[in-house]
Order: C-alpha cells, then sequence, then structure tokens
C-alpha cells in the first residue's frame, strides 16, 4: 500500500507529471474513443450543429469519454444546488459516512477477533476458515440479503451500508492485526519477563504498541474496501442516496457524464479516505520517521 | 575469592563484603540441554559457581560455550535440565518475580515508541514503583550522562547512546544484579572503551554486582574483579581468573605489566579448551 501514502512536497512532482501527460493524452484518446459513434449519429441523418465525425466528436449527447467541457457541464448540473439532496455533495457525504461508520465497525470487530485469534491457537483453528469463506462470498450477492435481513429487525437507510461495508472490511484488519500482535520483538517479550509483567501489561505496553504499523496498513487496504462496499451496497439494495444510488440511476438512463462525474467524486473521495488514515496513522505513531 | 587490595596510592576499592554473607549467585552442578533435531546439544555442563555481592564477574568464551545460556538460567530466561541455582537466596524464578536484577540485552531493545525518558520509565511503570517515577528516571539518565536527550526517540540516538539508556533503564529499579549480556559487542572499539570506563563508574557508585558476558579478553580484564572463562562443546567452565588490578581503573590500567599477565593467563584457558 505504498503506493497509496501521499508523500510530503518531494513526492508532488512525479505525481504532477503524470497528471501533464494524463491531461495531454486525455483530448486525442477521448475524439478516437469518440469518432466512431459519432460518424453513425451523423448517418442517421440527426439534427446536429457538427458537420464532421471529428467535429461531432466531443458534443454527442451520451458520449463514450466525455469532452472536458462536458464533464465541466456535468459537473456543474450534478453539485449544484449544493446543499441538495439529489446533489453530489450531499450523496457523497452519504457515502463516506456510512464507509467510516463501516470501517469504525469493521475496526472494533477486526482488532476484537484479532485479540481473540492470538489468544487461542483453538479459537483461530476453529474460526479462520470460516472467516476466509465469509471474504469470498460475492459482497454483491450478500449485500440485498443482508439488507433484507436487517429489515426485518427495523434496521434501514444508512446502517445496513455501514454493515456491509464493515463486512468486507473487517477482515483485512482481523488479519493485519494479529500479524501485528505476534510481531513483538523477542528481547523485548523477554524484557518485560524479566520485570515479571502480568499479560494485560504486555498487551498494553509492548505488544499493541508494536502492532500498530501493521494495523494502519491493514486500515488502507480496510478503507478502500469498505468504500467499495458501501458503494456496492447503495446499488444493489434499496437506496435513496449515495453515490450508488446516483451510479444505479444513471446508468439506466445512460447518462455518460454523469457517471464519469460520479467516478471522479468517488476517486476523490477514496483518496481523501486514505489521506485521512495516514493523518490518523502519523497522529497516533509520533515516533515514526516518516 | 580474591579481592583488589585498597592502596593509597589507587584510591579506595570496591568495599569487600563481610567474611560471613552468603553468596548473591550460588550454581550447583547447573546443567541445560537443548533437544535438537536428531539429539540434543548440552549448552552448559556441571558448572559450578559462586559470586559474592559487590563483584564484578565476566563470563568469557567462544560462541556456543554457553555464557549466554548461563546468564539467561539466572535470569530464569531459561529453565535448567540439571542441577540448581540460587540468586539473592532464592530459586531463579522467585528472583526474577521479585526483581532482584535488571538485564542488559545485546541489543538495546528499546521500545521505538517511547521516548529515552519514557523507555527508563518502563519498569518502574510495570511495577508500579511507589514514588516520584519520573525523578527516579531522571536520574537515571543523568548517571549514565543522558540527561539532555529525554525528549528524543531511541533512533535518533547513536548504537552507544542506545544502550547507556538501556544501562539506565535496567538500574531504574535499583535491583542488586545486574546481568548484562554482551553489551558493548556491537559497538565500535572507541565507544567500546569509553562505555567501559563509565560501566566501572556506574558499578563503583552503585555497589552492584554485576554479571557481564563478553567475548572479549581485553574488556573482561579491565572491567572484572573475577573471570570466568568458558569452553565450547559442551559448555563449561574451564576456570576462573581473579584480576588482582587496582581501582580505579583508568586507561592507565591497560598498560599495567599485570593486565597482559592476566590477559595471557585467560587466552591459554581458553586455548586448553580448544584443544
Amino acid at each position: 500500500m505504498t503506493a497509496l501514502r501521499p508523500s510530503r512536497a518531494a513526492g508532488l512532482g512525479p505525481m504532477l507529471i503524470v497528471a501533464l501527460i494524463a491531461a495531454a493524452l486525455y483530448w486525442p484518446l477521448m475524439l478516437a474513443a469518440n469518432v466512431g459513434p459519432a460518424g453513425r449519429t451523423l448517418a442517421s441523418g440527426a439534427e446536429l450543429e457538427c458537420r464532421t465525425a471529428l467535429a461531432c466528436a466531443s458534443q454527442l449527447r451520451n458520449p463514450v469519454v466525455p469532452a472536458p467541457a462536458q464533464l465541466a457541464q456535468g459537473f456543474m448540473r450534478l453539485s449544484t444546488p449544493v446543499t441538495s439532496p439529489l446533489a453530489l455533495p450531499y450523496n457523497v457525504g452519504v457515502t463516506a459516512g456510512e464507509t467510516l461508520l463501516g470501517l469504525l465497525l469493521a475496526t472494533v470487530t477486526g482488532i476484537g477477533l484479532a485479540l481473540l485469534l492470538v489468544a487461542s491457537r483453538a479459537f483461530e483453528r476453529a474460526t479462520l476458515p470460516w472467516l476466509v469463506a465469509s471474504q469470498t462470498v460475492p459482497v454483491v450477492a450478500i449485500a440485498p440479503m443482508l439488507a433484507v435481513l436487517l429489515g426485518q429487525y427495523g434496521v434501514q437507510g444508512f446502517l445496513p451500508k455501514a454493515i456491509i461495508a464493515a463486512y468486507i472490511a473487517f477482515f483485512p484488519i482481523a488479519v493485519g492485526m494479529s500479524r501485528g500482535l505476534r510481531s513483538a520483538d523477542p528481547l523485548h517479550l523477554d524484557l518485560m519477563r524479566t520485570y515479571h509483567a502480568s499479560s494485560a501489561q504486555t498487551y498494553r505496553l509492548l505488544r499493541f504498541p508494536a502492532s500498530l504499523p501493521h494495523l494502519f496498513t491493514a486500515l488502507k487496504v480496510a478503507v478502500t474496501s469498505a468504500l467499495v462496499g458501501s458503494i456496492v451496497a447503495e446499488i444493489s439494495t434499496i437506496s435513496f442516496s449515495g453515490l450508488g444510488k446516483m451510479l444505479a440511476e444513471n446508468s439506466r438512463a445512460s447518462d455518460t457524464v454523469a457517471l464519469w462525474v460520479i467516478m471522479g467524486y468517488g476517486a476523490v473521495l477514496g483518496v481523501t479516505l486514505v489521506a485521512l488514515v495516514n493523518a490518523l496513522e502519523r497522529w497516533v505513531t509520533p515516533w515514526s520517521r516518516r | 575469592m580474591t579481592y583488589t587490595n585498597p592502596s593509597p596510592q589507587t584510591g579506595p576499592a570496591q568495599p569487600s563484603p563481610p567474611p560471613n554473607e552468603p553468596p548473591i549467585v550460588s550454581i550447583r552442578d547447573l546443567q541445560k540441554i537443548f533437544p535438537v533435531p536428531g539429539g540434543e546439544t548440552v549448552a552448559l555442563k556441571d558448572a559450578n559457581l559462586s559470586i559474592q555481592r559487590g563483584e564484578f564477574i565476566s563470563l568469557i568464551g567462544p560462541s556456543g560455550c554457553g555464557k549466554t545460556t548461563l546468564l539467561r538460567l539466572m535470569a530464569d530466561l531459561e529453565q535448567p535440565t540439571g542441577g540448581g541455582l540460587l540468586i539473592a537466596g532464592r530459586p531463579a524464578d522467585e528472583a526474577r518475580r521479585e526483581r532482584q536484577y535488571g538485564y542488559v540485552f545485546q541489543a538495546p531493545a528499546l521500545m521505538e515508541w517511547r521516548t529515552v525518558l519514557k523507555n527508563v520509565l518502563l519498569p518502574l511503570e510495570v511495577m508500579n514503583v511507589p514514588g516520584d517515577r519520573l525523578a527516579r528516571a531522571r536520574e537515571m539518565l543523568k548517571l549514565v550522562g543522558l540527561e539532555k536527550f529525554e525528549r528524543n526517540y531511541p533512533w535518533q540516538l547513536s548504537g552507544g547512546m542506545q544502550q547507556r539508556v538501556s544501562i539506565a533503564r535496567a538500574l531504574a529499579f535499583d535491583p542488586p544484579l545486574l546481568f548484562m549480556d554482551e553489551p558493548f559487542g556491537a559497538l565500535d572499539e572507541i565507544t567500546r572503551e569509553h562505555l567501559n570506563l563509565e560501566l566501572l563508574r556506574l558499578w563503583r557508585e552503585t555497589g552492584k554486582t554485576v554479571i557481564f558476558v563478553t567475548h572479549s579478553i581485553p574488556e573482561a580484564v579491565f572491567l572484572s574483579t573475577r573471570v570466568v572463562v568458558m569452553t565450547a562443546r559442551p559448555g563449561r567452565i574451564e576456570g576462573v581468573v581473579d584480576i588482582n588490578l587496582p581501582h580505579p581503573r583508568s586507561d592507565d590500567t591497560r598498560e599495567d605489566p599485570r593486565f597482559f599477565t592476566l590477559a595471557t593467563e585467560i587466552r591459554e584457558l581458553l586455548k586448553k579448551g580448544h584443544a
């Protein structure tokens, strides 16, 4: 996950170069992708303001790849009014909330499981295969079932999505954390033994702090999983808000410009969430050399 | 048991213990066998040793001679497969539970998430030592000359400084015994000689009994009141050499003709075990 760690000023240069290259390639690739559909639209005799396929490539109503101007228009259309529950800012907020709540649930569950896994080999042998199996069930398949199940108990709306996000995010945390709890330096364990430290003291003063690098690596994996989980949950269950609900709506309407804009918001949300985890890591582990 | 004679030219020697005091470490026919695939390794065979309060004992020998095993047995980090040992008059596990010793490892083993001061505070926290722990930890850092670095993290310190922090940490709860397992083995010669002088000063100031594992003959001679020479396969005690060099010792001690005689004596013992 080191690629996701945004480094400070020194790391920004190479990132900007990639951004410039992507921007420079965008226009020709966009034209290449749209010129075929544009030609077919012209041939169908539709009323258009453009004469050639190339000129029409940047003005299609439902382009394969939208032109920058179309993206900008779509962005404005979907982002305003800013406070509207139909606009993207509100819906991004809903998905972000589901993801963060899901991550919180996953962290609590994952750390709890890790403590049990490390404490008891018998527990590990009995449960680990089932934990692995739980992750092989596609989230798209399990989301509607969970939503119905939770609906039976009156849990609706926001919470089922968070729970589905937690369902796929707890696993990397449980694995990373149990690895971390076992990663204490043998010399440190000997040292605690010479102090006649209790098991609780050894966990609190040694095993837990030693596990933090592993925990944060796991959290960076988990937060992106949780985001995928909450979006998939929004798409595959009945939803009235969220990025997934907007994706489902606009894909039914074949509004490709909207889909691209939503995708952009989703990407920014993902990067922001990972940056949040990084900031938390720096705050919690101030001794780190980075 | 020989102790250096106090001589007016060289200043006060380490105070001799009262003659009837029981030994602080008493080892009888101690044996440690490790099972290995297809057999067993005799790490330590029939070790007998008696150490008086206030002594500075070095265990010297090649790798595989059982010197670290002997130290770990005393610290109750390993259990013997034969014989017995008493630490401060108690079985080793009881001595550990009663925190009779501080242990300095080959690596500084500082916790990287704790500042220098908090590393020294660690044993005091674990043991719930009453009183002003912070003042005690600061006093220990001053003793090793690192009071200005209390807010630093371990990685910001040199290897020698880190090992000094680890010594301060081992002394923080004022145990009567100090076990040191090749503490300066990873350091350069210059730092090592400097820390040897500091360690002797600490030993004289605190009156601890030090048991020090090393594979350096000059280091053992320079530091010790007695040197226990060990040889390998099986690990055993080949002989014990009294180091009757005057205290306090300084760089001049290394030029003393007796220093060379004693180093030669130890080297001969080591060779004897090798033959």
